[in-house]
């Protein structure tokens, strides 16, 4: 399905809301919303052709600082309700965005299937390995260890491993970023609302709070290690810089054995993209419509099927 | 001759005894008779024992009726068990395959002597004419073809169309069982009158189909343009339906990774300005809870279908139960009340679906159509349905001069305010599950909250006055009542017709809309009433017990409920009636009034 782009005439601030963010100071997810406004402002379409969902969650509070239309539903839920207004309006621009604990633990069932179907949705993951809103409980991404509230004498759970799990269902667009690095992030984000199918984005977003201090701005500053995705002529491999490390986006392996690195090394960039996207859902099902409306059935007429004759 | 008659059939999986009754059916509703017909299975997916009953009538039908006038048995251990889903009587032609060597005076009827036995060479009779014994089922549509004067014409254009496909062989074999069956029928007179006396053919085309697929075309018709949902018995015909027919329309369908996700899926398709539907049965039901609430604090509108069934839990999910009209109602956290309407008939979830709809856009709300397995399951002649009727309602959405300061939930006389969808410029919003200001931005403010609900609360009180939502027949000022709903409401309306023929004063009420309860209808209905009888298959009796929280009830208003799968007949409700008039002497008719003064 086509969608009407128009050319960027929105700056970074007319994505932004008046709703003041109910984050703790220095929390993480400012940088995430701000690299949104950016990212949105670089893709150029308008707020009130943008649908912003989200679960529940310090971070699925995110739609509400946004212009966008923003749907903050219920606890795990964001991906089948994105889906559907995807569905609805194919021309609309839709994000998702939720934290780990919504997207890997209480609605972990429905990423899988989001993936398959390849409704053209951007789903940015806030992962804080933490439960934040409730106070500071162990989340699906926490590391094996950790004591918490609810976990006082340590988790006794390997985290999942949110990068493994996608691109191990089929992702086509897989990407990490953090907004240690605001540049990097907003260009990761407007890749994936520009790649032409379900793009996933899990961001190392620090929670001030109830976060380790491993896990924090600054740390995940000094740690992180850039992909390098830029081709190059062979053998220039040489002349990349020592911090960065070079990938070939396409090669879905090697993708995976750098996401096995999660929770070891922060690797920041896109892990893998699919060069040649597959027609999304919603592109094949506005094609069955058009060649079954095309016999020009009357909604009026429907009873005519049950017709004794 | 009669002009009414229940017919039930059963054999072993592979007896052909639903397609015969698709065929007897399909037959006698072209030549005119209107027709009933439930199918019912084993538990097992393939094989089995499998029967149908079938109700035919010159006059329009209510329910698949009572006791049967003429069971046939290809095989009795299959037969029994159906136990009360086929029940014989002293009043039943009893028809049997003489190969099961069961004796006509020793049939395995734990006492019960019907009018009539036969025991006819099923087999042979098959085996001689056809070749085969598979043709069992073709000599039962002979038989039967012959005893109840059925029209032998459509029955054996039917059997051709059906054995179209297969070698001449099997086609001529067939047709000579069907002949022989007749032969056999006309060579033994049965003593009983099980004649049919031939219809009036009407002079539009009738329609032929179940509730489910009726519930799935009115969804087409009110201008549903998604659905999203999840294969669950007994309502996954909807879906099937749809998957079929809404792409015609330009609508889009998606079997969801779980119910949760189809009512999500459908959520969003609502917010994006779609009228959206799902369909589910009682588990299904319960996962969807939560995401009902969502859309009840949102004020989306959409349709859940919920086909009930046998529960709790998995409960018997081939079997049809009205038991979760508490869960309907109650099931949300929070005070958030929401629609639930019931359809009563087959022609009748074409309307009922449509009235689903309409509120739902009328009122942004999610709205609960409680079906159940037998109308979902039933098929049924319905008259001509005239759709011109209907009027569809469309959401009310925010005009220009209200988009310059557009609030999404603005506080309004009636409740309900303008609502936008995304591409609406100047309609953006936030829409939440959390509690928000008229703007919609989140707030704890406990006034606000109050405000809120009051508004999504009040928004609904037009609807208790609907009258259109509710069926009163009988004498107003009837001392006698009848409550029923969904589709044992049919049972009770014969009832109710047979009572009235016996000069007993009953009325009668069908609420389609059941919560929330209406005050003034069912207020106004009771004032005359001193007894009278609340019918519904349930265990609890569910409306009875939810009628009590808001209305007062008259005293002698008494709770007739079984859990599903114990069909309640017209019959055993009269008897009832009869008991109670005895208790209310004053109830029969004749005595008039002495003059005032």
């Amino acid at each position: 399905m086509m969608t009407t782009t128009s050319t960027s005439s929105y700056a970074a601030k007319e994505y932004k809301s008046d709703l003041k963010p109910i984050w703790c100071p220095g929390c993480g997810d400012f940088g995430v919303v701000q690299a949104i406004y950016r990212a949105l402002a670089a893709v150029g379409r308008p707020p009130h052709e943008i649908a912003f969902v989200s679960g529940i969650g310090c971070s699925s509070r995110i739609p509400g600082y946004t212009t966008a239309y923003g749907f903050n539903s219920v606890h795990g839920r964001a991906l089948p309700i994105a889906q559907g207004i995807k569905l609805a309006r194919p021309d609309l621009l839709v994000l998702v965005a939720g934290g780990d604990g919504d997207g890997f633990s209480i609605g972990g069932g429905h990423v899988a299937h989001a993936i398959r179907r390849n409704v053209d949705l951007t789903y940015i993951v806030m992962d804080n390995q933490i439960y934040g809103l409730t106070k500071g409980q162990l989340s699906p991404t926490s590391t094996k260890g950790l004591k918490t509230v609810s976990s006082p004498h340590g988790s006794i759970e390997d985290p999942v491993n949110p990068l493994m799990y996608v691109l191990g269902y089929g992702a086509r667009f897989v990407a990490q970023g953090t907004p240690a690095d605001m540049n990097g992030l907003a260009d990761l984000i407007e890749a994936g609302l520009r790649y032409p199918g379900f793009a996933f984005i899990n961001v190392q977003s620090p929670c001030i709070t109830y976060g380790r201090v491993e896990a924090q701005l600054k740390a995940y500053k000094a740690a992180m290690r850039p992909l390098d995705t830029a081709s190059r002529p062979a053998g220039a491999a040489e002349k990349r810089s020592s911090w960065t490390v070079g990938h070939d986006p396409t090669d879905r392996l090697q993708a995976m054995k750098l996401a096995a690195e999660y929770g070891r090394t922060l690797y920041t960039g896109i892990f893998y993209k699919d060069s040649a996207p597959e027609p999304t859902y919603e592109a094949l099902a506005g094609e069955r419509a058009r060649s079954l409306t095309a016999s020009g059935s009357s909604r009026a007429e429907i009873l005519k099927i049950f017709a004794l004759r | 001759m009669t002009n009414d008659l229940v017919l039930g059939v059963a054999g072993a999986g592979g007896d052909g005894v639903i397609s015969a009754g698709e065929a007897l059916m399909t037959a006698a509703a072209r030549d005119g008779y209107r027709a009933m017909m439930t199918k019912s299975y084993g538990s097992q997916i393939r094989g089995g024992e499998s029967s149908f009953r079938l109700r035919l009538s010159t006059e329009p039908l209510w329910n698949i009726g009572g006791s049967l006038d003429v069971a046939v048995a290809l095989n009795w251990d299959d037969f029994l068990r159906f136990g009360a889903e086929l029940p014989v009587g002293g009043r039943t032609t009893v028809i049997y395959d003489s190969a099961s060597g069961i004796a006509i005076d020793d049939l395995p009827l734990a006492g019960v002597s019907p009018q009539e036995a036969i025991a006819v060479p099923l087999s042979e009779i098959a085996r001689e004419h056809a070749g085969t014994g598979k043709a069992k089922n073709t000599v039962v549509l002979g038989l039967l073809a012959g005893w109840l004067g059925l029209p032998r014409d459509s029955l054996l254009a039917g059997l051709r169309k059906r054995f179209a496909k297969k070698s001449p062989d099997v086609t001529e074999g067939n047709e000579r069982a069907f002949a022989a069956g007749i032969a056999f029928a006309e060579a033994h007179p049965l003593r009983s009158t099980r004649r049919l006396e031939p219809p009036q053919p009407p002079m539009v085309p009738r329609l032929l189909t179940d509730g489910n697929d009726m519930c799935a075309a009115a969804a087409i018709f009110a201008g549903c343009s998604f659905f999203g949902g999840y294969p669950i018995t007994p309502s996954t015909e909807i879906m099937q339906f749809l998957s079929r027919e809404l792409w015609r329309y330009g609508g889009t369908v998606l079997q969801a990774e779980d119910e949760i996700a189809g009512i999500g899926a459908v959520v969003g398709a609502s917010f994006a300005g779609r009228k959206a539907m799902t369909a589910t049965s009682g588990p299904g039901m319960s996962l969807k809870s939560e995401i009902l609430g969502l859309a009840t604090i949102a004020e989306l509108p959409l349709v859940c279908v919920n086909v009930q069934r046998g529960g709790p839990s998995t409960g018997i999910p081939t079997k049809s139960e009205q038991a979760d009209l508490f869960q309907a109602a109650f099931s949300a956290h929070g005070d958030a009340v929401r629609p639930v309407i019931a359809p009563t008939s087959v022609a009748d979830i074409f309307g009922t679906t449509v009235d689903a709809f309409n509120i739902a856009e009328q009122y942004q709300t999610p709205v609960i159509l409680l079906s159940d397995a037998e109308i979902a399951q039933r098929k049924e002649v319905v008259d001509p349905i005239d759709t011109t009727v209907f009027t569809l309602v469309e959401r009310r959405v925010p005009n220009d001069r209200e988009l310059e300061h557009y609030m999404r939930f603005q506080i309004t006389e009636s409740g309900v305010s303008p609502i936008s969808h995304p591409g609406m410029e100047g309609g953006n919003y936030l829409a939440s599950g959390i509690e928000h200001a008229e703007s919609g931005a989140p707030t704890a403010s406990g006034v606000m909250h109050a405000r809120m609900n009051e508004k999504r609360i009040e928004k609904l009180a037009p609807l208790k006055s609907r009258r259109d939502l509710f069926t009163i027949e009988g004498d107003p000022a009837a001392p006698l009542a009848i409550v029923s709903w969904g589709s044992v409401a049919g049972v009770a309306r014969e009832a109710a017709n047979l009572a009235r023929r016996e000069g007993i004063r009953v009325k009668i009420l069908i609420p389609r809309l059941l919560y929330p309860i209406s005050e003034e209808i069912f207020g106004e209905f009771f004032a005359s009433v001193r007894a009278g009888l609340v019918i519904e298959q349930s265990h609890q009796g569910q409306l009875y017990r939810i009628m009590r929280m808001f209305v007062d009830v008259p005293r002698g208003l008494e709770s007739l409920a079984r859990s599903g799968s114990n069909p309640i007949t017209p019959a055993e409700v009269l008897d009832r009636l009869r008991a109670m008039v005895t208790t209310l002497q004053s109830v029969r008719v004749p005595e008039p009034e002495p003059p005032p003064g």
